[in-house]
């Protein structure tokens, strides 16, 4: 038997590859994850004008060098689908191993922000807006590890120049994550 | 397809730049600018991102329909939910708990460093290092008593005789100081008192009842 592809892989009834409607569809879930979340958060906020002296002990320079980190892991990312769109796997995978790095840089320093904010005694049930804090961000750290972990697979088979069209699909996952991480940054750093 | 002719180098030195903006805001110190400069220039970030490195500007028009489908229903759960989260009571009710996390979350003046403390150790509240009456009384009265100290908590309706009112002088005049400590340590019944006042001496050494019935006396409003 030869290898082939299952034919849902190749058709595109929809005038969209199959792989990047299957990505859309992901993110129209991930947004209802995020927004409901975000949604739940910002009405407790509201009601809750007390929380704001908790917010007051969140590192915005920590925040935004973690979003610095995020757009260019996003730029790296845009870059690499560009260089597999010009069929140069080696250069995308390469690209995909530097957004992998952002992710990495972005965790770490993550890590570290948490394990100050845990040692003062800041913890998931110090008080609501602690609990939202570590369930919004740990749910997006998560999003990052998962998708660092497929962009490995992706460069390793980008390099070998096979399945370009998945740098592109990682790659608008990765802008999501991104997205979420703009709108979780003013909502728990700047707004105090 | 993605267009060649965006320029990707460009649009990520413009989200720099905004980000620089969002984070200067909240020096200006005026409320308005910095919910603008957060939240204004974070749509616009995710705009760029999303039409550009996304490329849903040249995606299928559907698309943007099924996302945009997703944030609405995000939309009704927000308007559908908020009210009721938002208000801490109605007509017919009250979220005794949040109100009582609003009370207690808001330092006064003098208790602004205990209170702050009490945050960063939360585990630490009813210890008697750090004794808080009020944020214990909120916790184990407040459902009887009421926030005020009224007898009026939202379970008071239940009994018969109702929780005793600590804003009334009638009461303090008619017991001495260490019965009510006892009253609190041992429960009513131990002072000839109503069953239903339960005893709190697991919670509240001697010293922490005494502090406490010094807090109930704040309560009395004078007349």
């Amino acid at each position: 038997m030869t290898m082939t592809k299952p034919i849902a892989t190749t058709r595109s009834a929809s005038g969209i590859p199959t792989g990047r409607l299957a990505i859309w569809w992901v993110l129209a879930s991930e947004v209802v994850i995020f927004g409901g979340l975000i949604a739940a958060y910002l009405m407790h906020r509201l009601g809750h004008p007390e929380w704001a002296d908790a917010a007051a002990h969140t590192n915005t320079w920590i925040g935004a060098f973690n979003t610095v980190v995020l757009l260019t892991s996003s730029f790296t990312a845009v870059m690499a689908h560009q260089a597999a769109e010009r069929g140069d796997g080696k250069k995308a995978a390469r690209l995909l191993l530097l957004t992998v790095g952002g992710a990495l840089t972005f965790l770490v320093v993550k890590g570290l922000e948490w394990r100050s904010e845990i040692s003062h005694g800041y913890t998931i049930t110090a008080n609501g807006f602690w609990s939202f804090y570590y369930t919004a961000a740990g749910l997006h750290a998560a999003h990052v590890i998962a998708g660092a972990i497929i962009m490995l697979f992706v460069a390793r088979d980008a390099a070998k120049n096979r399945e370009l069209h998945r740098v592109e699909l990682i790659g608008i996952y990765w802008h999501f994550v991104d997205v979420v991480w703009i709108f979780l940054f003013p909502l728990l750093y700047i707004a105090k | 397809m993605s267009e060649h002719k965006i320029n990707y180098t460009k649009i990520y030195f413009t989200l720099l730049a905004l980000l620089a903006v969002s984070v200067a805001g909240p020096f200006i110190g005026i409320q308005w600018v910095t919910l603008v400069t957060a939240f204004g220039i974070a749509l616009v970030k995710a705009n760029l991102v999303i039409q550009n490195f996304m490329h849903i500007r040249v995606e299928k028009s559907w698309i943007k329909w099924m996302l945009s489908f997703s944030i609405l229903m995000i939309l009704l759960l927000f308007y559908g939910v908020a009210p009721d989260v938002m208000r801490h009571e109605g007509q017919n009710w009250t979220n005794v708990a949040a109100q009582a996390a609003v009370e207690r979350g808001i330092p006064d003046g003098e208790h602004e460093e205990e209170a702050a403390h009490a945050e960063a150790e939360p585990a630490l509240a009813v210890e008697e290092s750090d004794f808080a009456a009020a944020g214990t009384y909120v916790t184990y009265c407040a459902f009887c008593h009421g926030v005020g100290g009224r007898g009026d908590g939202v379970a008071s309706s239940a009994f018969d005789p109702r929780p005793a009112d600590f804003g009334a002088a009638a009461f303090w005049d008619a017991r001495a100081d260490d019965q009510v400590a006892l009253a609190i340590r041992e429960g009513g019944a131990a002072v000839g008192r109503s069953e239903s006042m339960p005893p709190w001496g697991s919670v509240l050494d001697e010293a922490q009842a005494a502090a406490m019935v010094e807090y109930l006396k704040a309560f009395q409003t004078g007349g």
